[in-house]
């Protein structure tokens, strides 16, 4: 049942770098944006008079080019229902770009296995392979029932375990598929449109032990909120030692020196309203990332020397911010490395103006020691 | 109101195939046919030849063996300003919120030129390659449940709860509007002969989508439809020639080798689908149903290849006397579908829109 991931040689050497896609309407072309209006636009995105929920593809075109320029790999782009549809908004941006790769978050319990297949195949075919997948197995309860998802936590696994096996028969390149499990049942399933080469990479997020599990037996990588290296070392270990690999989810913060990336970060810190409605959202939540990151903050919130998680309380487990200057960031990257990570799907803020920075600034740095890491 | 007139969507490879035998459906549901694979540089050429020659929309079939139908409407829509896309699937294939949140999506980036042709599924071993294990009369059943929540996210007041047979919603809210410069809903095209299809259609459809037949039949069906707000669009093949013995000539020229027409009948016989049904019996028992409707094709080329032939001054009348009995839309298909939806176009479309114009 194990899949074998597909990778492309030269990605075996060197970490590869993601970039969140920016909400709709985030990323304007004309005005220059400050963080903190940045931070405002994404925490606000999910009330009903917010535009993010509108496709923007003229300021979402301007920062795939930004981001191609620096050097990133794919881009990540999001589910949920305060947001335009991931597969849709991958397949268009694909067709506006030449080399920038896609990651479409998906729920598996939203679409039966077959269509999920015919539409990924059909999008990989018009930019050609430019997609990778981040299946997730469901978020909160109350946004699954929205959906018609009224799975519990540990079931919802189950049946993405189930839902991947059957789209990895087909990415096997099975002519026939037969499936009968507990969810899905396929009888000669078929597909002609085949997936543009080989198999899809699959990311699996998720902090849980089932998550862990679906990934080990269905995913090419795990993919995680950002924790020290001590945390993480040994389980990085153990999904290495298995060839999956592992990928770190995270925002950064780059500026000259320490004191300004501390200062910036600081002035993100939320009103008391706007935490307050983040954490009911966290409280509802069951998985398992949002519970962790609800009991982070406070004193605890310096995990490192780099890595801040004073925004979690408020805003959630992928605000986990590692923040320094270019050396600091590169010498943290550079030591994730050295435990075994080999990509990270980032976000900043603003987006297109932390890309930039990025990869004019952090990234060369990161090149560079590689070498002789 | 001007009739409205749509067009089929090539397969993959086909607007470079120039004879019927080469597109026919036992050629192209092969494994190894380009109809698998996207085909943005003759579709492209193609949605803009309909767009120059004065087609609505086109109309994206839905199978296993070709492309999903909402991903090639959101790219060729990206490629193309005034075409839209009737995009043809399958009620149960996903939940409901989530084909909203997708069709909602290619709105916002295309400028609402979207459009729905549901199907409640048509041959059961697809079916269940699907993952569908019901039966025709349930599939019909599911489907307008299915339609309902649908709706209920496009109606876009509050959240959406349903508990139904097939459907459950709780609490149901996608923030991506539909949008269009004139609706906030896609229209719905149901398609589909049967009592359950014409229901469905008329609880939840903007149109009833069925094969072409005489106006002398049709008409107490139309008139049913119209009388209850919803419209009545005809699916129909097309050969326009100076004459209408030239049509039928180049009609029997289009007729497939014996090994065709054999595996074609394998594969209708798959079928539980009574628009089929009762096109199969039309073939087989007159062939012609009035002087310019001619059934000969369908046991060739499946039910859809019901076709209407004559010289552009006769078509142009048909169409202008099935507009008179109260339809409005049709999907046209023709061999090449380019090159009969030129000639189209250019011969037979002015007549229509002059017989019109001189009307109102």
């Amino acid at each position: 049942m194990r899949r074998e991931p597909q990778r492309k040689t030269s990605h075996v050497m060197s970490l590869r770098f993601h970039w969140m896609l920016p909400k709709a309407g985030e990323v304007t072309v004309a005005e220059p944006q400050t963080p903190q209006a940045a931070a405002l636009y994404r925490i606000e995105s999910i009330s009903d008079s917010s535009p993010a929920p509108r496709p923007d593809l003229e300021g979402w075109v301007h920062f795939a080019r930004a981001a191609e320029e620096a050097g990133l790999d794919s881009i990540l782009v999001s589910f949920s229902r305060y947001e335009p549809d991931p597969l849709v908004v991958s397949c268009a941006l694909g067709l506006a770009t030449s080399k920038l790769r896609y990651i479409a978050a998906y729920r598996s319990g939203l679409i039966n296995p077959t269509s999920f297949v015919q539409q990924v195949n059909t999008i990989s075919a018009l930019i050609p392979g430019r997609l990778s997948l981040n299946i997730v197995a469901g978020s909160s309860t109350a946004e699954q029932r929205g959906y018609g998802d009224f799975l519990a936590h540990d079931e919802r696994y189950a049946r993405a375990e189930e839902f991947l096996a059957v789209c990895n028969s087909f990415w096997r390149g099975q002519p026939e598929v037969e499936f009968e499990g507990k969810h899905y049942r396929v009888e000669r399933g078929r597909i002609h449109t085949p997936f543009f080469s080989g198999q899809p990479e699959v990311y699996i997020s998720g902090h849980s032990e089932p998550a862990e599990r679906l990934a080990l037996a269905q995913g090419t990588c795990l993919l995680r909120v950002a924790d020290t290296p001590q945390n993480l070392r040994a389980k990085v270990a153990e999904m290495r030692a298995s060839g999956l690999e592992v990928c770190l989810r995270m925002c950064v913060l780059c500026a000259d020196t320490r004191e300004d990336a501390i200062r910036v970060a600081h002035s993100l810190l939320p009103d008391s309203d706007v935490g307050r409605h983040e954490r009911s959202i966290s409280v509802k939540n069951d998985s398992q990332m949002y519970r962790e990151g609800a009991a982070l903050g406070g004193e605890a919130s310096w995990l490192n020397r780099f890595l801040w998680t004073g925004l979690v309380p408020h805003f959630g487990p992928v605000w986990t911010t590692l923040l320094g200057t270019p050396n600091d960031l590169a010498e943290a990257i550079l030591e994730y490395k050295r435990i075994g990570i080999t990509q990270f799907i980032m976000s900043g803020w603003p987006e297109r103006d932390a890309v930039v920075t990025f990869g004019q600034k952090v990234l060369p740095l990161i090149r560079e020691g590689e070498q002789s890491v | 109101m001007s009739l409205r007139f749509h067009w089929m969507f090539p397969k993959g490879g086909e607007v470079a195939l120039k004879t019927p035998q080469a597109t026919s459906r036992v050629l192209t549901t092969r494994s190894t046919s380009p109809a698998a694979l996207p085909d943005m540089e003759g579709w492209t050429s193609f949605a803009r030849v309909a767009e120059e020659v004065g087609i609505e929309s086109v109309l994206l079939s839905f199978s296993y063996y070709e492309p999903d139908t909402i991903f090639i409407a959101s790219a060729v829509g990206q490629a193309t300003t005034r075409l839209k896309f009737i995009v043809a699937y399958r009620a149960g294939l996903m939940q409901p919120a989530t084909l909203v949140q997708q069709i909602n999506t290619v709105s916002g980036l295309i400028g609402g030129r979207v459009a729905l042709n549901f199907v409640a599924g048509s041959d059961p071993v697809e079916q269940r390659g699907y993952g569908d294990f019901l039966d025709h009369d349930e599939r019909y059943a599911r489907a307008e449940e299915y339609l309902e929540v649908c709706r209920a996210f496009w109606r876009n007041e509050g959240d959406v709860n349903f508990d139904g047979k097939y459907c459950r919603v709780e609490g149901g809210k996608l923030l991506t509007p539909f949008t269009a410069p004139d609706r906030s809903s896609p229209e719905i095209y149901i398609s589909g002969h049967s009592e359950q299809a014409q229901r469905l259609a008329l609880a939840h459809g903007s149109s009833w989508l069925r094969l072409i037949d005489t106006p002398e039949k049709l008409r107490p069906l139309v008139a049913r439809f119209r009388e209850r707000g919803v419209e009545v669009s005809l699916r129909l093949c097309v050969i326009c020639r100076a004459t209408r013995e030239e049509a039928i000539k180049a009609a029997n020229s289009m007729l497939p080798s014996e090994d065709i027409s054999r595996e074609e009948r394998g594969i209708l016989s798959n079928s539980d689908s009574q628009t089929l049904k009762q096109a199969l019996a039309a073939a087989d028992n007159v062939g012609w149903l009035n002087r310019h409707l001619w059934a000969g094709l369908v046991p060739h080329y499946g039910s859809s290849a019901m076709t209407l032939l004559g010289s552009p001054q006769e078509l142009a009348n048909i169409f202008l006397e099935y507009g008179r009995i109260g339809v409005t839309q049709f999907i046209i298909s023709g061999w090449p579908k380019l090159d009969e939806m030129l000639i189209f176009g250019r011969d037979v479309l002015p007549l229509i829109r002059e017989a019109e114009a001189e009307r109102s």
